[in-house]
């Protein structure tokens, strides 16, 4: 289903943006990319679409809330932040992904050494 | 949890689709002119700031879409565009989609039509209160070619005394009365019954009120009416009740009315009065109500709030056995009791053969579905190129999928539609064919459970032949379709259309060789013969009150008989308590000094009261000794006659005339049964239609048992038997006016009604059959001519390079005698395992019956490479020159 153009690892994204909301505090979707960019160092060919479809998708889960706010330009803007629920997500999420980064990691060591 | 949330939430965000839609646009278009300021503070001009936001941001629409979908469960405009593309790919191939909606309708009809009396019959509760709580009571007893479960007084009131379990316990066995008094005499089906039937059923009357105990008492006479007696015999008088009325001569105190959909037992709609059991008892030790040899009822309980089946069981088994130690003389054989609930006792064997026709029908349905399946998967091979096309242009596999599924949802609903209409004709057509042989099937209608069913089934079957397609044509690479020439193709590809056809032969064998089965137990019982000729035969009863007849009974019937036979018309003419093949018969003891057994396990048989000529009159032939004729009297030397199986049985190797037997028959309150010298012997004759094996009877003559009623009169003539009713009803009216006579049929009529039930099964699951056939012939004939179509081009290299055109034709014969050979011998197997569930509807014919299975199989091979003739040919006459250009 998900764009094959995406080089985003399939299903990082939500974490990425639960995690930059837990750091930055309320941000809105354009807000979310920068940092994002920001944070990759532009390595990250980010398609900046697929962070709403992330939004929309946290939000269902009840891991983000949303409320209308004024943006830099002085524009109507939806401001996301991070739920309780969505802190405890991430924090699960979190230690999920660095196990399956360090089982990554041993493994590709190891093939290193054969 | 978490699915059940967002599921939440999806169902919210579909209410409020139009706002999200709106409020996501103005989210995304500030985003995007956020991008476009920060492009523009690098310095690149408007136009190129926007393209490079643009790009940056990604597919806006795709996007949107994405989030559409996302946000609700689905989207009204999207789904609005698959109905109506779906609508335009239905009107563009109107043949091939009108033969799938064909099949699927009768499909869906034939199961809908079914479902329809499994409902009424199988599904409904009884209509009583907490139908849950009923059950069945039977006093069981197995003995040598002979079962019975009925219970006998003297046991029904120690079970009633002693059990634990119920809060009722209902004795009730039929009984036929004449009442007399209103405008004409009329002969009425009732019950006699204990005086607590009102609240074991948890009923209460229309009018008046319910039985009460002292009721039960010797003497009592009160009834019970139905509605409809009340309305047509009294009116709708709302003071019948407490009024007497004349029952066979006997006063009667109405006091109540039931309401109009009561009726007990449940299948005896046509019963008009419940009486209590004071009408079993006569006061003598040898009345119905004492006598522990006559097991004649059957028995209702309502268990008590808290105790199952199985626990009211065990404790009846143990009255059961308690009873048989302190009455061995009566009890011995009736040592055991058995509890069932009311609904499956009341079906029997009937659940099982409904249970069966549904699985038939289902099986006709998936053979349906496999048909449409192959026809849409032709379809789907026919849109290789939209499909890749549309994915080419970006649509998503789940997109595709989903419009397919839409178009096969569009049939299978089409099709339910045209079900029910299939349904509605033919349910009124195998209530005919059931007649009454199947209890509350005549309640089945198509009503708003059963259309659900049928929406139900119609749906899934959308999915199971519309999945499969959608998937495979989904998965489809995107370039080959789109090259020039992509629509060659070798054998073997459509392997899917080739396992569905197998499925298919072997389903049709499946229901082909059970509907044989049935088809030659049908035939063997319709043809057996039943050691009587029941043509040209008229049959009839009336009643002989004992209030008047009680003893000049033999004298009115030898005056009776006499004036029948002199009517014109009338060859012979003869009565008999009970007629073959009605599956009626009492079974009674009888003592024999060459053979002395305890009182308890005296032998016993079929019994039969007769008047002279009845054997004459059907033909019955008397092979030793003599009939019975006006010279055995009550004063008389007692005789008997007995059947051929019964001389065998009981007498193997011996002359049985002249030897003597002590039925145990009484002749009337003061005559104890009485030493009988056995006079004839007659040919066997079939009790009841499904009898597997003559059984073993006597007959004892009606003019020595005066205080037995009543006999059927049944009359040889040599003209239409039915155009002799209205003079057999005046000869009978001018000898006794509060006479009616009932129940007149010929004898050809009675056997038809008992053959109802072999004869609906055959029927439908022939019918079923034949259905099956037909679908699976013609799904052969498609998948083998969509197959020849497909090759066309390799056909025409082989033909340019020399094949000749016979290996061609027999190559197409081949893979259709390939699929056939697959599918009967998985067809064979899987008869031989489930033909067994038919065991007990089939007479004459065991369950695997190998020249049923070889004639099936030697029908679908045919008709199968039938089928298959006609692509063959077609491919044989491919021209290579046209095929080699035409692609």
């Amino acid at each position: 289903m998900d764009d094959k153009k995406m080089e985003v690892l399939q299903g990082t994204l939500d974490l990425m943006v639960l995690k930059t909301l837990s750091a930055m505090g309320p941000l809105h979707g354009f807000g979310i990319a920068r940092r994002i960019e920001q944070a990759s160092d532009g390595l990250l060919d980010l398609n900046e679409g697929t962070v709403y479809t992330a939004l929309l998708r946290l939000q269902q889960q009840g891991w983000i809330a949303s409320k209308w706010g004024t943006s830099e330009n002085n524009r109507r803007a939806r401001f996301y932040s991070i739920t309780r629920q969505g802190a405890k997500q991430l924090e699960r999420e979190t230690e999920n992904w660095e196990r399956v980064a360090g089982v990554m990691q041993r493994v590709l060591r190891l093939e290193r050494q054969a | 949890m978490q699915k059940l949330r967002m599921l939440w939430a999806r169902v919210r965000g579909q209410m409020a689709q139009a706002r999200e839609d709106q409020s996501f646009d103005e989210e995304i278009s500030e985003h995007l002119a956020l991008l476009e300021a920060r492009y523009r503070a690098q310095g690149m001009s408007a136009q190129e700031a926007a393209r490079a936001a643009r790009r940056q941001f990604g597919n806006v629409t795709t996007l949107k879409e994405r989030q559409r979908a996302q946000r609700g469960i689905l989207s009204p405009a999207e789904w609005g565009r698959d109905i109506r593309f779906g609508l335009r790919m239905l009107a563009k191939r109107p043949a091939l989609n009108a033969a799938m909606v064909v099949a699927l309708a009768l499909g869906i009809g034939a199961n809908t039509t079914v479902f329809s009396i499994v409902d009424a019959v199988l599904l409904r509760p009884l209509p009583y209160a907490h139908p849950e709580r009923l059950v069945e009571v039977q006093s069981w007893q197995r003995m040598e070619g002979f079962e019975s479960d009925s219970v006998c007084y003297p046991d029904f009131f120690d079970w009633r005394a002693q059990n634990q379990s119920f809060d009722h316990l209902v004795s009730y066995h039929d009984t036929s009365l004449t009442l007399t008094g209103v405008q004409r005499a009329v002969h009425l089906d009732g019950e006699v019954v204990s005086w607590d039937l009102l609240p074991l059923l948890g009923v209460t009357p229309e009018l008046g009120r319910g039985f009460r105990p002292e009721e039960e008492k010797l003497g009592t006479r009160v009834a019970l009416i139905s509605h409809g007696v009340w309305v047509s015999q009294f009116g709708s008088d709302p003071s019948v009740v407490g009024r007497t009325i004349h029952l066979s001569g006997e006063a009667y105190t109405i006091v109540g009315v039931m309401p109009p959909a009561f009726r007990f037992p449940i299948n005896a709609p046509q019963n008009s009065f419940w009486t209590t059991l004071a009408v079993d008892n006569d006061g003598t030790p040898k009345a119905l109500t004492a006598n522990r040899g006559s097991h004649e009822m059957s028995v209702m309980g309502r268990l008590r709030r808290g105790v199952t089946t199985a626990q009211a069981d065990a404790e009846m088994k143990a009255i059961a056995a308690r009873l048989s130690k302190q009455y061995p003389e009566t009890n011995t054989k009736h040592d055991t009791a058995r509890v069932e609930s009311e609904l499956r006792a009341t079906l029997g064997d009937t659940r099982t053969l409904l249970l069966v026709i549904l699985g038939a029908v289902a099986l006709v349905l998936l053979i349906a579905c496999g048909n449409v399946g192959n026809l849409l998967l032709v379809r789907a091979r026919e849109r290789e190129r939209e499909m890749a096309m549309r994915s080419a242009l970006g649509a998503n596999r789940a997109r595709l999928v989903r419009q397919l599924l839409v178009e096969s949802l569009m049939i299978g609903l089409l099709g339910g539609a045209a079900g029910c209409g299939v349904a509605f004709a033919a349910t009124p057509a195998v209530l005919r064919l059931i007649g009454d042989s199947v209890p509350r099937a005549a309640d089945a209608g198509v009503n708003l459970p059963v259309l659900g069913f049928a929406l139900a089934i119609s749906l899934a079957s959308s999915l199971v032949f519309g999945l499969a397609p959608a998937i495979t044509s989904a998965r489809g690479d995107l370039l080959s379709p789109l090259k020039e020439g992509g629509r060659g193709e070798t054998a073997g590809r459509n392997r899917l259309g080739s396992a569905v056809i197998v499925g298919q032969v072997a389903l049709g064998i499946v229901l082909t060789a059970g509907a044989g089965l049935l088809v030659t137990s049908f035939i063997h019982l319709a043809r057996t013969s039943d050691g009587f000729n029941p043509d040209h035969v008229l049959t009839f009863l009336f009643e002989t009150p004992d209030s008047r007849y009680a003893n000049t009974r033999p004298q009115f019937y030898r005056d009776y008989f006499e004036k029948l036979r002199a009517l014109p018309g009338v060859e012979s003419a003869g009565g008999s308590i009970l007629l073959p093949m009605t599956d009626n018969g009492a079974h009674i003891s009888f003592e024999n000094p060459e053979h002395p057994l305890p009182q308890g396990q005296w032998e016993s048989a079929t019994m039969d009261v007769v008047s002279p000529a009845y054997f004459q009159t059907m033909e019955i032939p008397v092979l030793a000794g003599r009939d019975f004729g006006d010279s055995d009297t009550v004063q008389s030397p007692q005789v008997m006659i007995v059947n051929q199986a019964f001389a065998e049985r009981f007498f193997p190797g011996e002359n049985p005339l002249g030897k003597k037997l002590r039925p145990g028959t009484s002749s009337g309150p003061t005559r104890p049964p009485a030493w009988r010298t056995i006079a004839g012997v007659v040919g066997n004759i079939r009790t009841s239609a499904t009898d597997r094996e003559m059984e073993p009877m006597y007959f004892l003559p009606a003019s020595q048992l005066p205080n037995w009623c009543c006999l059927y009169s049944v009359v040889r003539t040599s003209v239409d038997p039915l155009s002799l009713e209205s003079e057999a009803r005046n000869l009978v009216a001018s000898m006794d006016g509060d006479i009616p006579v009932t129940d007149v049929r010929t004898m050809r009529d009675r056997i038809g009604m008992e053959l109802a039930q072999p004869r609906f099964a055959m029927v439908l699951l022939s019918a079923f059959a034949g259905l099956a056939l037909v679908l699976t012939v013609v799904g052969l004939y498609g998948v083998m001519a969509y197959s020849v179509t497909r090759r066309t081009r390799e056909i025409g290299v082989r033909l340019a390079l020399g094949a000749p055109r016979g290996t061609v034709f027999e190559m197409v014969l081949r893979q259709a005698a390939v699929l056939l050979a697959a599918g009967t011998g998985i067809g064979i197997a899987a008869t031989l395992g489930t033909e067994p569930m038919l065991r007990a509807f089939l007479y004459g014919t065991g369950a695997r019956n190998p020249v049923v299975l070889a004639g099936v199989c030697a029908l679908v091979a045919v008709t199968g490479l039938l089928a298959a003739w006609l692509p063959a040919r077609r491919a044989m006459r491919v021209d290579p020159s046209v095929a080699l250009r035409c692609e």
